[in-house]
């Protein structure tokens, strides 16, 4: 695959591998965005390379996956390195920003449902998450997801089932309330 | 409980408020574009550059090493070769010039005995 084929492939695609990000870094678009880039830069360079084992959207989601739980390990070691009082300084600083910001009064609902489904898929466990998320979100088949996630059909049936069952008994939840 | 249907109409709505906020596919290329020290085409040339520095770096190093080694071990053998024992002088004997020196044709052993200012050494 070539330069200009590649760039095609990625722009196709493009919309979707950011909400995949997205799902992969507890929905921080800053953080998303990052892992976006790295995973660009991985296919450029050639470090990631397609080898049409699966389709490319399948591959890229695998790709996009792996780059986050990376950074998310790089953080993790940053974390132990930097004092928590400047990591509390950054965090007032993004709660205010949120706290600023006021939402039309069509939007407040539509914001609470996508926060209501948000809160329920962090408290589902992360195989449970992913499958749903790529399922639902993405439309991909389990078979799919099980690729994306490496992992074995059954297990990724298991995880979708389970995970669906716990996400419906919470959404259901917050809507009696 | 909610149906599979309305899973599926939560997670839309999710996946249009994404799409709204998605950075342009353009940016975070141009961006990762510019993370790119090297782009892949010049790769293989830069291999080449590395590896052709590494060898003059180790021939300059190894060159160095050895003329290092030379100029510390020369003294010490001059030195050596140079040294005599305190006690040589008792080796030398009355006569032992003759012993010592080649006597030429046609003269005599006793020409050496006789002290002249060339074989004093003046």
């Amino acid at each position: 695959m070539d330069d200009v084929e590649l760039r095609l492939q990625l722009e196709r695609v493009h919309a979707d591998c950011f909400g995949w990000a997205m799902a992969c870094c507890g929905r921080d678009r800053d953080d998303a965005e990052e892992v976006l880039q790295t995973v660009y830069l991985s296919v450029l360079d050639g470090r990631a390379r397609f080898d049409a084992r699966s389709s490319f959207r399948t591959w890229l989601f695998g790709v996009i996956r792996r780059t986050a739980a990376s950074e998310r390990r790089k953080a993790w070691l940053r974390g132990l390195l930097v004092e928590r009082e400047a990591e509390g300084g950054t965090r007032d600083a993004r709660s205010f920003a949120t706290d600023a910001f006021v939402a039309p009064d069509a939007e407040v609902e539509h914001e609470s449902r996508r926060d209501g489904l948000h809160h329920a898929l962090t408290r589902l466990s992360p195989r449970q998450r992913e499958v749903l998320q790529l399922v639902f979100y993405h439309d991909l088949t389990v078979e799919e997801a099980a690729a994306v996630m490496r992992v074995s059909v059954g297990s990724a049936r298991t995880h979708y089932a389970r995970g669906k069952a716990n996400l419906a008994v919470m959404l259901g939840d917050a809507k009696d309330l | 409980m909610m149906d599979d249907s309305e899973i599926r109409q939560r997670f839309a709505q999710l996946r249009e408020s994404d799409r709204e906020s998605a950075p342009g596919f353009a940016q975070t290329y141009a961006r990762a574009r510019s993370r790119q020290r090297w782009p892949a085409a010049h790769r293989p040339r830069l291999l080449v550059i590395s590896a052709a520095a590494a060898v003059v770096i180790a021939g300059v190093w190894l060159v160095n090493a050895r003329s290092s080694s030379r100029s510390t071990h020369t003294p010490a053998i001059a030195t050596i070769a140079a040294w005599r024992a305190p006690t040589d002088v008792l080796l030398r004997t009355p006569g032992s010039e003759l012993l010592g020196a080649m006597p030429a044709l046609g003269a005599s052993v006793l020409d050496q005995m006789i002290s002249t200012p060339s074989n004093r050494g003046i």
